[in-house]
């Protein structure tokens, strides 16, 4: 008699904004779910949802799932809706296994995290832009969660060596009017920008920026370089060629690695969707998800969510990007963080790496200045 | 007004947690300990909690306390004796008397029982750094306190440099201002110095009890 199949719920955007990048993370999810059917190693079914961009409908289309018998569901890449769904994954004691890189500052027993956490992209980038670019930045970001921590987080480790933010600018989530803030960064001069501006207010800066700079006799790439933790290589795509080249990016992963998982991942996914968009670093942590925990309910032989969490605090898998394992205190993976700069051909030269994968520290309590930055100046002795 | 450099990072603290049963802040430890804080179960002996030999710090404790126990550090009542570290309350009955009774052993902010890890840095966050706004707090205040009281030899200080010197009274403010700063001392304090000298020599018997202030 065979085992029924196990219904895992996958949950991403197919529209919207940022609808290039999570089409990417449900395309890793497939070619997982695909490769173990197979193997035939262990049965899944996934049950595959779209909210569309619609906050709330990741709650509703969560609840139906949940409420539907299903215990593990991989979903989300903002924020927003992540914190949407937890309180859901909570009350029914189910697995969000949530894929994409991310602020931090957060760790749910309800959830597993396989996408980078900030000590595993921004502190690297910030190593990287003092060591090899400058210390005086501008950010442009995307009025929201992700924006706010990374820009607070920077602006900590620059001010701890000498450096500074000339400003920080937001735009809604969606806008394409950046005209405004690129003239301001053209006139200000730093010596990189720093972009968590996403989805298509990304795909225009990038473009508009460096159009203003040719403009006025700048050499972006060299001069005012646009580094990012989140840029990837099918928003390299949206871009366009007229700027695709010279940014810089913080992942764990860029398609372009040269090991033999990375080269069969790719191939792979190339195969299997031949329409792209290609491959991300949040289509390889959703892959990595679904890889862990089909091998998790191989190995336990139901989908209890206790014993499928135990078991997968023992995995340690071989993914595209080099070893993967998850620390079971805090229920995020350990990565290998990267620095690489984009290139003509829309993919990424990779300018430094970690030597192994480094622990997650969500809370960044190995790495965080003991007190926030004052954000006046101190009060002048009165006598 | 908050004062801008807010405590963020927790690690290397330890949190003292003074309960009767275990079970509700299971999650608690747990959290406490994701966020690099160490945690000591205070055992308690006829209902009082065991404090450590060693003084608790500001800078390095919290205590933990259930607000469910009848004053479990025998300060209930005695607000003078708050406690010198941060408090963040437990709350399970949620009437007036046990939040009072939390609140008078200076509880900065509170988790519900049971405790669900997704506040816990949040609960940390608030009632740290309420309790190092409200240190400062208590710093100015007694800190205005000693100089309202020092207000007094400011009046005789300048009434002592009007007699001496017969400028008038703005002028004599102002030359016993400038000194203070010059010898980096609070004008009270300057003040309060000035007046004990000039006191001192006038008693003198050889009558040269003479001083001006900027010259002394």
């Amino acid at each position: 008699m065979t085992r029924a199949a196990t219904r895992i719920g996958v949950m991403f955007s197919e529209t919207g904004p940022y609808s290039v990048v999570t089409r990417s993370m449900l395309n890793g999810a497939r070619l997982a779910f695909s490769e173990f059917a197979e193997q035939g190693m262990v049965a899944l079914e996934p049950v595959v949802v779209d909210p569309g961009g619609d906050l709330r409908r990741y709650s509703e289309l969560a609840a139906g799932l949940l409420g539907d018998g299903i215990r593990h569901v991989v979903a989300c890449y903002t924020s927003s809706s992540r914190k949407e769904v937890i309180p859901l994954f909570e009350k029914h004691d189910a697995l969000l296994w949530y894929p994409s890189h991310y602020e931090g500052f957060e760790s749910s027993d309800n959830v597993i995290y396989t996408g980078a956490s900030p000590n595993q992209h921004i502190l690297p980038l910030i190593d990287h832009l003092i060591r090899a670019v400058g210390r005086c930045g501008f950010c442009v970001g995307s009025n929201y969660i992700w924006a706010w921590e990374n820009n607070r987080i920077l602006r900590e480790g620059l001010n701890a060596r000498g450096g500074r933010l000339i400003a920080e600018r937001y735009l809604p989530v969606g806008e394409t009017d950046v005209g405004k803030v690129v003239a301001e960064i053209v006139a200000a001069r730093p010596d990189f920008v720093f972009s968590t501006l996403i989805g298509d207010s990304a795909y225009q800066f990038f473009r508009d920026f460096r159009a203003a700079c040719a403009a006025a006799g700048i050499d972006q790439i060299r001069q005012i370089p646009v580094a990012s933790c989140s840029l990837s290589e099918p928003e390299l795509e949206a871009i366009g060629p007229a700027a695709v080249d010279g940014h810089l990016s913080a992942s764990v992963y860029f398609s372009s690695l040269d090991t033999a998982e990375s080269r069969g991942f790719v191939a792979r996914y190339a195969a299997a969707f031949p329409d792209g968009p290609a491959v991300s670093a949040d289509a390889e942590a959703s892959y990595i998800a679904v890889r862990l925990l089909g091998e998790a309910l191989a190995a336990v032989g139901d989908d209890g969510v206790p014993a499928v969490k135990a078991a997968v605090s023992g995995l340690r898998i071989l993914a595209p990007q080099g070893p993967v394992w998850i620390d079971p205190e805090t229920c995020h993976a350990h990565l290998t963080p990267r620095i690489g700069r984009s290139n003509a051909a829309a993919r990424f030269d990779v300018l430094a790496e970690a030597a192994a994968p480094v622990a997650p520290d969500p809370y960044l309590v190995r790495t965080a200045p003991r007190f926030a930055l004052a954000t006046r100046a101190p009060g002048l002795r009165v006598v | 007004m908050l004062d801008p450099r807010l405590l963020q990072n927790f690690n290397g603290f330890t949190a003292h947690l003074v309960v009767a049963d275990r079970h509700p802040v299971e999650m608690l430890e747990t959290t406490l300990r994701k966020l690099g804080v160490d945690v000591e179960w205070l055992p308690l002996a006829g209902g009082r909690a065991v404090l450590p030999e060693r003084p608790l710090s500001p800078e390095r404790d919290i205590l933990v306390v259930d607000g469910d126990l009848d004053a479990p550090l025998g300060t209930a009542g005695d607000p003078s004796a708050r406690l010198l570290v941060p408090v963040i309350g437990l709350v399970g009955v949620e009437t007036p008397g046990r939040l009072k009774a939390l609140m008078q052993i200076g509880a900065t902010a509170v988790l519900r029982k049971p405790v669900h890890g997704a506040v816990v840095y949040s609960a940390l966050f608030v009632g740290m750094n309420g309790f190092l706004h409200r240190r400062r707090l208590e710093e100015r205040i007694a800190d205005s306190a000693r100089r309202r009281h020092g207000r007094r030899f400011v009046i005789k200080a300048i009434v002592a440099v009007m007699r001496q010197t017969g400028v008038d009274d703005d002028e004599a403010y102002a030359i016993l201002r400038r000194t203070s700063m010059r010898e980096r001392l609070s004008l009270e304090d300057y003040c309060e110095a000035f007046v004990g000298r000039s006191e001192a020599k006038q008693a003198r018997p050889d009558g040269q009890g003479r001083q001006v202030a900027g010259t002394d």
